[in-house]
């Protein structure tokens, strides 16, 4: 399986993250500041990173920039700075995701796996097909009706179904209730009701690792829905 | 070494620029100079003066005589006109003294026929024969009267028995023409009438009466119009004395006639010896003022003192007279040749003649090689036609090789010493002028501009400028008094009218120094003079005229010392003090102007108005200074802390008034940056705390459940791990609740407005909460009642609005009640939209709303429960910073959240 480096210098965390990653079977490297972590993916085949931000010797944000110079391995930055700017500016030196400490440990394990097999396994996907539609690691195929979120098959009712293939074929889009309403039961929307929203929620809770902070189906709250673009 | 050689650049032209300017200054007096010198040499030198016979004659050179030879010029012209006239006198007066062409004192003189010479003599008359020496000495003695006693028959015998009668020949060429009769000794005829009265004179022959008649009449005209003054003292009136004696005045006979006679020899009448006597008396002053202008002749046009050569040639009958100044030889029979050719001039006769005219009215000849016209000859010789018979010839030429220092030389040495510099002094006299008011207008451009040492221009003063303006006008009051004290002094020393230009200009012309003193003084007046002009002009320039005046230094002074007694005066000073004055003063002004007349009345009127304005000036710039004050109050007010109301031009009351504000303003704005800094720095605080806090929660929430993934068998424990569970999330949450709150109290957020729609919003949030509120059996109930329920707010902060809401219904609505949620506009409002929340609490509410949004606060004293207690909080400060707000009111168990926002302008 996969080898993984964490690098951070709290020793517990990054036993605790050990213990989680081992059961999911991956091949654990242990590092405890930036340097170490940049010898260890000298030395190490590496194909996953997961490291703090604040760290002695070299931090995170830095270690990150170095390791991008010569590295493509998935990154995910773990870090207790939940400020939105920390999160953007985490991301835009070519960290691939953000989950911050406190975390689910549940939450993390499956973004190490996401990202990973992002990393393996995707890539090759055929792209031919007209009847397939794909955004980021979400991917419909509308001749099976089957709908993969990286590479794992994800169990939709046709309802929730037909919401989510709207939204990712107008992928960008932003639908009201009403709009999305009247597309997919192709009856005139008369006053408020939340139907939608309720199954909007529930394909979050699908398709998402952390359906409060989604990757793929976004509320604009107040506006509507949307699939952001990746 | 570059930037070195550009800053010696830069400074070397500014040094040279002074030296230059000094230079170009002393150019410019130098021009005014050279030009007063210049139009000195124009306007004196076109005056030449020349010594005529006469006296000195001036004429004026002008531009256009440049081409001309001075023989052609109006100057010799007008000299030989002069010469002319002379000439032609002269041959008069020596027709009368000469004979032969040299004074012949044995001459016999006609006395009346003298007397009568220019208005014609008539057929009979009376006279006597003298020599012209008697007569001229007689002159120069001086006529002597006698009286004497005399009875009538005395008397008549005093007198001849008859008188001689002169008759003319009335065929002979003498009689009644203009012609020099008098000259003539031979005596046609006499003819001796008896006189019977003594008083009234009476002849044989009827002729005579017509004689007497004539004769009286002519008399007078001879006092008019002759040269020798009349003399009415010599006539005489007979007194008659009552004893038959009268007293007879009787002229002393001093010289004989030629026949030897006395003069009461020849009349036998007291009133034609009377004339008679006259006759003489007046032909012999005559005769003496005509000898000696003679002499003055000869001498001033003898051949050696003049450059004129003329030969007058008179032929009277067959008498033929000569008067010349040639010499005998050649000269004399080349003109007299020339003269008898009548017009066919030989040019061999006039050669080295020079400059001549010929006039010879007889054979309508005029010949000349002059400019000079017939008729200025003709009008000469028209004064004299007693003189000069139309036989008349008249000869006259100058010798243009001037070999003597007469009139006609004078005239050459000026004309020709002059006219070839006259354009050359125009043209220096022009260009001065030029290049002195181009020089004037340079320097008055640039003179004190100069460049500091960083290269920025400024007005560079010189040590006189700085001098205050009054006493610098002293100065040049007290310079131009001495300048012109030094000029009334220079013209009393020289002796020069400075009002007589003319006598002025001939002074100039003949004393060339007084010019250079003239041209130097105009250089020292405009050197003077620049020097204040330029000064002048640099204070203008520097701004320093009004500011550097003593007159200013006292206005301020007074206005300062006028502010100081307002500002530290008490309020009644400050008001009823000015006040007072105001009132007594119009009174004071009115009472004048009514009591005054004409133009006191005017003046006091004037005087008042102005006050007034004056004091209405003052009211409303300390209305406009409240007003000042008054804005910048309101512009504090509305939150511009850091405002500051001018204080420049503020006094008194309202100063302090303004000073006040300006400082309550800062204190304001003190306190609210510190308080904003204060939060700010909580807020970095708690961030920090929270990040401390969160590294080792991670740590428990992760070991918890490692530990819940162990298979633990031991139900206490289990519970424990399910405590230790809850509350490892639930400090996580407080975390990052806390961080959240203080960054919004302490404005840390940013916020992205956009269009929201509340209904869409609410639904969204239903359709979030449906499974959470399912679980606790609460329905949710909507109701909008407007159609457009748009407003402008951040999308992600107003769903946490809202989720707060919803999370607090979650923890705290009793079980199995309906929630009621309403979006309605509000009444009277058409620009906000209210959003109302009720639910039913599960537990009594024993507090304020106040402090339920308070932070910690909640419902349950206890804080059994979970939640952070920042949920409302966080919910009112996000409302409130989008412009919305937050009201909770609590109606028994009845918890309602009213939010209101703006709506968006669509």
């Amino acid at each position: 399986m996969a080898n993984i480096l964490v690098c951070d210098d709290d020793k517990e965390i990054v036993d605790a993250i050990e213990i989680y990653l081992l059961q999911e079977g991956y091949t654990i490297f242990k590092a405890y500041d930036g340097e170490q972590a940049i010898k260890i993916l000298k030395e190490q085949q590496i194909h996953l990173l997961l490291i703090d931000i604040m760290m002695p010797k070299l931090d995170g944000i830095h270690a990150t920039l170095k390791i991008r110079e010569y590295s493509s391995i998935p990154i995910i930055i773990l870090s207790a700075k939940s400020e939105d700017n920390d999160k953007i500016l985490g991301l835009n030196i070519g960290a691939d995701d953000y989950v911050t400490k406190p975390f689910n440990p549940l939450e993390l394990v499956a973004r190490v796996k996401s990202n990973l097999r992002r990393y393996t396994t995707l890539g090759n996907l055929n792209t031919d097909n007209n009847a397939l539609f794909q955004v980021g690691g979400l991917c419909i195929n509308d001749d099976t009706k089957e709908v993969m979120v990286d590479g794992e098959n994800v169990k939709l009712t046709p309802i929730e179904y037909n919401i989510l293939l709207l939204l990712v074929k107008n992928c960008g889009r932003v639908f009201s209730i009403d709009q999305i309403y009247e597309s997919i039961w192709n009856e005139e929307a008369i006053g408020a009701d939340n139907t939608v929203a309720v199954h909007i929620r529930h394909i979050r809770e699908k398709i998402e690792i952390n359906p409060k902070e989604p990757r793929y189906l976004k509320v604009v709250w107040g506006v509507g829905y949307k699939i952001e673009k990746q | 070494m570059g930037k070195e050689k550009k800053e010696k650049k830069k400074k070397a032209p500014q040094r040279a620029n002074f030296a230059l300017r000094t230079i170009l200054c002393i150019v410019q007096h130098l021009c005014l100079g050279i030009m007063v010198l210049s139009m000195i040499v124009v306007v004196c030198s076109s005056t030449i003066r020349v010594q005529g016979f006469k006296g000195n004659y001036r004429f004026s050179i002008y531009a256009q005589d440049k081409n001309r030879a001075y023989e052609e010029s109006d100057i010799f012209n007008s000299i030989f006109g002069y010469a002319a006239a002379d000439i032609i006198r002269c041959g008069v007066v020596s027709s009368q003294l000469e004979t032969d062409g040299e004074f012949d004192g044995g001459r016999v003189i006609d006395v009346t026929a003298y007397n009568y010479r220019d208005i014609g003599l008539p057929e009979q008359y009376v006279t006597a024969d003298y020599r012209l020496e008697d007569l001229l000495k007689w002159a120069n003695y001086g006529f002597e009267w006698s009286s004497s006693e005399m009875t009538r028959e005395q008397a008549k015998n005093f007198l001849a028995d008859k008188t001689r009668l002169t008759l003319m020949d009335s065929k002979s060429k003498y009689y009644n023409t203009s012609d020099a009769s008098y000259l003539k000794s031979d005596i046609d005829s006499y003819t001796y009438v008896n006189d019977v009265s003594a008083n009234r004179l009476w002849v044989e022959t009827d002729e005579y009466d017509g004689f007497v008649d004539e004769y009286q009449s002519q008399y007078g005209a001879v006092n008019t119009t002759g040269i020798i003054v009349s003399d009415s003292d010599s006539r005489y009136e007979v007194q008659e004395v009552e004893s038959g004696t009268g007293s007879y005045n009787i002229m002393v006979n001093r010289y004989k006639t030629i026949e030897g006679k006395n003069l009461e020899e020849y009349v036998s009448d007291w009133d034609i010896y009377y004339d008679l006597c006259h006759n003489v008396q007046n032909a012999a002053k005559s005769l003496s003022y005509n000898y000696s202008e003679y002499l003055n002749y000869k001498e001033y046009y003898g051949r050696n003192n003049s450059n004129v050569r003329y030969l007058i040639m008179k032929t009277v009958g067959d008498k033929t007279q000569i008067y010349s100044n040639l010499d005998d030889g050649q000269e004399t029979e080349n003109i007299i040749e020339y003269m008898g050719l009548a017009g066919d001039a030989d040019d061999e006769l006039l050669r080295n003649v020079g400059k001549y005219v010929y006039y010879s009215p007889a054979d309508m000849i005029y010949q000349t090689n002059t400019t000079i016209a017939e008729a200025t000859i003709r009008k000469i010789l028209q004064d004299y036609d007693y003189a000069y018979p139309e036989t008349v010839k008249i000869w006259m030429s100058v010798d243009t090789a001037y070999p003597v220092s007469d009139a006609f030389k004078q005239g050459a040495t000026g004309y020709e010493n002059y006219l070839p510099y006259f354009g050359q002094c125009i043209v220096a006299a022009i260009a001065a002028c030029v290049l002195y008011l181009i020089l004037l207008f340079y320097l008055t451009a640039v003179t004190g501009q100069d460049v500091d040492t960083e290269g920025n221009p400024y007005i560079r003063l010189q040590s006189f400028d700085r001098v205050p303006t009054e006493a610098a006008l002293l100065i040049v009051g007290g310079v131009a008094v001495l300048a012109v004290w030094v000029m009334i002094v220079a013209a009393e020393l020289t002796d020069i009218d400075p009002t007589d230009m003319v006598e002025m200009a001939v002074r100039l012309h003949e004393e060339q120094w007084l010019t250079g003193i003239i041209a130097a003084g105009v250089f020292a007046v405009d050197a003077v003079a620049m020097f204040f002009f330029y000064s002048l002009v640099r204070r203008i320039k520097a701004r320093t005229l009004w500011k550097n005046s003593y007159l200013r230094r006292l206005m301020h002074k007074i206005k300062q010392f006028a502010w100081r007694v307002y500002d530290n005066g008490h309020i009644m000073v400050r008001t009823w003090v000015p006040y007072g004055i105001f009132l007594v003063f119009n009174f004071l002004m009115l009472i004048l102007a009514f009591s005054g007349r004409g133009f006191s009345r005017g003046i006091a009127l004037l005087i008042a108005v102005i006050l007034d304005m004056f004091i209405g000036n003052l009211l409303y710039r300390n209305a406009k200074e409240q007003q000042e004050i008054v804005k910048g109050i309101e512009t504090i007010a509305g939150g511009q802390l850091e405002h500051q109301v001018r204080t420049d031009n503020l006094h008194g009351d309202n100063l302090t008034l303004a000073h006040s504000v300006n400082s309550i303003g800062n204190g304001i704005k003190e306190a609210v940056e510190i308080s904003m800094k204060d939060e700010r720095m909580k807020a970095d605080l708690i961030t920090n705390v929270s990040h401390d806090i969160k590294t080792p929660l991670t740590s428990i929430i992760n070991y918890v459940d490692l530990i819940k993934r162990e298979q633990v068998d031991n139900e206490k424990v289990q519970n424990y791990i399910r405590v230790l569970d809850e509350k490892s999330q639930r400090l996580k949450q407080l975390t990052d609740d806390l961080v959240e709150a203080s960054k919004i109290t302490s404005g840390n957020i940013s916020l992205h407005f956009e269009k929201i729609n509340l209904t869409e919003l609410m639904n969204q949030t239903i359709g979030e909460f449906s499974e959470k509120f399912e679980e606790k059996n609460l329905t949710t109930i909507m109701n909008v009642n407007v159609s457009n329920a748009v407003i402008e707010a951040d999308s992600r902060r107003i769903w946490r609005v809202i989720e707060n809401l919803f999370n607090n219904i979650f923890k705290y609505a009793m079980e199995g009640t309906r929630v009621y949620l309403t979006i309605s506009g509000i009444p009277l409002d058409k620009e906000h939209i209210e959003v109302s929340i009720k639910n039913i609490s599960a537990t009594p509410l024993n507090c304020n709303p106040e402090e339920l949004t308070e932070r910690f606060i909640r419902g349950d004293e206890s804080r059994t429960t979970e939640g952070s207690g920042l949920g409302l909080s966080i919910a009112k400060n996000l409302t409130e910073a989008q412009r919305g707000t937050f009201e909770i009111q609590l109606d028994g168990d009845l918890f309602k959240v009213i939010l209101t926002f703006p709506l968006a302008e669509m």
